[in-house]
């Protein structure tokens, strides 16, 4: 019955879906806005396929999708890493966090002429500007996570002899989980926000490049066809880190 | 004074697994404890009543070394202890907090081995062996939220014996428990410690239940904390549930701990 029922609204949402692609097909063809900007869901499609044939698009989605992955778990590591330290030691608590409060409000996309001066037109400046900005909500999240431990799992954890690492691997990590796992999903949003806007700074291959590159040429039908592929990127990477986020939480629903 | 502590301490060193000496806790310029003094021996089952505010949780606290005295000492077989040790566990009250819920029952029982270093080729029999003892054969994979109170503080009383204690302390364990299972589990719990030769010391609030279960019942005052006066319990063993509760001796107990309390509910 359940299933049935969450079948039934997968489908509803999949029929809104087709419908607004449709009006979309309708608005392009009333020619309200010359073809040459507003391409419909047809020419649209003409470029993406034109691009997989050729093997450049099949080259820049791989290209974005590495430093996508590359700093995200780049970030992840940082954010998570730096806020376990924030969250078990008093010490840092005093000394890092404050540094936090005056880096975190500074917009990433300001960062990135600086990350070029220092970096240049490289990868590595790209995946700095990722790691800069989808850093915060894990190490935000982390850092929550950590200071709602209860007060008896520490209690625990003493009377059982466990050390500073077993306590953070076996009790706060995962007691922190459900928090961090939110912090994770935040910074993949913004992950693909600014590994769009580096690769547009860059332009080094990539989809950012190539959309940059396609509005530069007044070629509508392939910016949207890499706008649409940047959307399908941010469902399914979503979608992916949704479903390891119900394995790893499965203790939750029970 | 301290040589004389120290020449008790080794004198009995055979016996006494716990004592305390003279120990005062405060908080802040509240004193919680005042000069308790306290003696455990190997095998004994202590319970600990009193009115509330009389620092019995605190106590316990002192004894698994949760907290330090200000004044005094506790020794634990023969040498001071004021830091936790895997060979005093507690059993919280609150077992939901004190279990982990992304364990299994297993994994649960797992932590304490994981602590002692035990390896993993040993863990999986020591811990089925232990889930047998609590009456959890069966729930090894249940995870504590598909479980009722009941079986929850039987697992934690799990984990705290895969820490092969040699002390066992409880904090109200059975306080949130219905009157079926906690008469259950007193029964259970004499019999792991008469098996394990462990040495219980049991916070409760349910004055029936420090008669049903101990050797000695230590009946504390407040403003500030400290030992009242202590009562020596002459049952005779294994304890039942309808027998032990019907004798004389139960009766005369329970009578004399009631008007003890009494006296502080005004």
């Amino acid at each position: 019955m359940r299933y049935l029922h969450r079948g039934l609204w997968f489908l509803a949402s999949l029929a809104l879906l087709v419908g607004l692609i449709w009006v979309w097909q309708l608005l392009a063809d009333a020619r309200i806005l010359p073809r040459a900007f507003f391409p419909g869901p047809d020419r649209t499609w003409r470029a993406l396929s034109r691009g997989f044939a050729s093997g450049t698009l099949v080259a820049d989605t791989l290209t974005t999708l590495r430093r996508l992955a590359l700093g995200w778990a780049l970030a992840s590591l940082l954010g998570v890493g730096l806020g376990a330290l924030v969250g078990t030691s008093k010490w840092a608590q005093a000394w890092i966090a404050p540094i936090f409060e005056v880096l975190r409000p500074l917009p990433a996309s300001a960062i990135a002429p600086v990350l070029l001066l220092f970096l240049g037109l490289t990868d590595s400046m790209i995946l700095t500007l990722i790691a800069f900005g989808a850093l915060w909500p894990m190490l935000l999240t982390t850092v929550h996570g950590f200071s709602n431990i209860h007060p008896r799992r520490k209690e625990v954890a003493r009377s059982l002899g466990m050390g500073r690492g077993a306590f953070i691997a076996k009790i706060a990590l995962p007691g922190a989980l459900p928090d961090i796992m939110g912090g994770l999903r935040l910074g993949l949003t913004v992950a693909l926000i600014l590994v769009v806007v580096g690769e547009m700074i860059t332009v080094q291959g990539g989809l950012g490049a190539r959309i940059l590159l396609a509005a530069r040429a007044f070629n509508a039908a392939e910016i949207f066809a890499g706008v649409a592929l940047l959307g399908v990127i941010g469902l399914v990477t979503n979608a992916l880190l949704g479903l390891v986020e119900t394995r790893a939480l499965r203790w939750q629903r029970r | 004074m301290l040589e004389t502590t120290g020449i008790d301490a080794t004198e009995n060193a055979a016996e006494d697994v716990l004592h305390v000496d003279a120990a005062s806790v405060r908080y802040g310029a509240t004193t919680i404890l005042d000069q308790v003094d306290l003696t455990l021996e190997k095998g004994e089952f202590v319970c600990v009543i009193g009115p509330s505010g009389s620092g019995k949780t605190t106590f316990l606290r002192l004894l698994a070394g949760l907290v330090a005295p200000v004044q005094g000492r506790v020794l634990f077989r023969g040498t001071e202890h004021r830091a936790p040790s895997r060979e005093i566990a507690i059993v919280f009250q609150d077992y939901a907090n004190a279990l982990l819920p992304w364990r299994d029952a297993e994994g649960n029982v797992s932590l304490a081995l994981e602590a002692a270093g035990v390896p993993r080729s040993e863990r999986s029999d020591r811990i089925h062996t232990l889930l047998r003892t609590v009456g959890l054969a069966g729930s090894e994979k249940k995870f504590p939220s598909e479980m009722s109170g009941g079986m929850q503080q039987r697992l934690q009383i799990a984990r705290c014996l895969a820490q092969d204690p040699d002390v066992l302390l409880m904090d109200e364990p059975f306080g949130a428990l219905d009157a079926m299972t906690r008469q259950k589990l007193q029964d259970e719990l004499l019999g792991i410690v008469r098996e394990s030769n462990v040495t219980a010391f049991f916070v409760t609030h349910d004055l029936e239940e420090a008669i049903y279960l101990s050797d000695r019942i230590i009946a504390l005052e407040p403003n500030p904390g400290r030992v009242s006066q202590i009562f020596d319990v002459d049952l005779p063993k294994p304890r039942n549930q309808l027998t032990t509760r019907e004798m004389p001796e139960f009766l005369r107990l329970r009578r004399e701990l009631f008007d003890f309390i009494e006296r502080f509910e005004q």
